[in-house]
């Protein structure tokens, strides 16, 4: 008897990392299955339960073992927004001399209210660039864990990036900041295929149940 | 389909089954190669709940300790179906392509 209720707080101690709104529903019945799958005389858990207990609960703290895999897919392509964005200001770091340049060898006689325009564009995305980054995080862990409203700010996010990206050719800026423009285009991309996920069918259940869940 | 899937929802499509009536029926279904995990199981169980596969059936009290019953939905079954299907359409052409072969042997 006393080797059963070491095992038991061994157990429970394991199933207390798991996410609370889990344990409420689950932590009794998943305990009686560990109990009832324990050898004889087994007075604390293997090495190999615990590990995947473990698993188990890092998985549902990142909010990706209960949404579906069209929700799933949308998150790693938030994150995968992320990294080509910081890849964007990388690429701009280093390209940001050359685009003033080019610019002044292909308009020497540009007025100073044009020149200002390059420089605005330039300031504008050295401060944009590490916000867009901050929003596709933001986006990637509201998402997973089913916020109705994270949707909603995708949907505002993917028409500023629609804009930027429309006005950048628009504008020629496209001419003179290739890469820029093309980091734009692969980051709307993702962004629209991302938004095609979270709203697509097997998606809506899940926001729907978590804002249920949420009251 | 991941095999833990597959085999999650085989057991389940003859009629309703708690966790560990799970473990047991995939070590059964897999002549004892694939032994369950509790943490696989849930994770396995929550995700298959949410994408809407399997539901509760019901719950009972057993010795103090709470029993849950998990069924297969229509649309879980039918996904297994669909598995069942493609898994056995591919067995059937390794076989065919084997066939001929082993005869020369």
């Amino acid at each position: 008897m006393n080797d059963t209720t070491e095992l038991e707080r061994g157990y429970r101690r394991l199933v207390a990392c798991y996410p609370r709104s889990f344990r409420r529903e689950n932590e009794e019945e998943i305990v009686g299955v560990l109990l009832a799958t324990a050898r004889d005389g087994q007075r604390r858990p293997g090495i190999a339960e615990s590990a995947d207990l473990v698993r188990g609960a890092v998985r549902m703290r990142m909010g990706l073992s209960r949404s579906p895999r069209t929700v799933l897919y949308a998150v790693r392509l938030m994150y995968a927004g992320a990294v080509a964005e910081v890849a964007a200001l990388v690429i701009f770091a280093l390209t940001a001399a050359s685009v003033r340049s080019d610019f002044l060898v292909n308009h020497p006689l540009a007025t100073a209210a044009q020149l200002q325009q390059v420089n605005a564009h330039i300031i504008g995305d050295w401060v944009g660039l590490p916000i867009a980054i901050g929003f596709w995080l933001w986006m990637a862990w509201a998402n997973g864990r089913g916020y109705d409203w994270a949707r909603l700010v995708c949907i505002g996010c993917f028409a500023l990036n629609t804009i930027t990206l429309l006005a950048a050719l628009g504008t020629g800026v496209a001419r003179y900041a290739p890469a820029a423009t093309i980091a734009c285009a692969v980051t709307w991309a993702i962004g629209f295929a991302a938004l095609a996920l979270i709203f697509c069918k097997p998606s809506w259940g899940y926001y729907t149940r978590q804002a249920a869940a949420g009251q | 389909m991941q095999e833990a899937t597959f085999l999650i929802l085989t057991a389940l499509a003859d009629g309703s089954q708690h966790g560990y009536g799970i473990i047991s029926e995939v070590a059964d279904i897999s002549g004892k190669r694939v032994r369950l995990r509790a943490g696989t199981l849930y994770t396995a169980l929550d995700r298959l709940r949410a994408d809407g596969l399997i539901d509760v059936d019901r719950e009972e009290v057993v010795d103090n300790r709470l029993r849950r019953y998990y069924r297969l939905t229509p649309e879980g079954g039918l996904r297994l179906a669909a598995e069942a299907a493609r898994l056995q359409a591919n067995a059937n052409a390794a076989l065919r392509r084997l066939n001929p072969a082993l005869g020369v042997i």
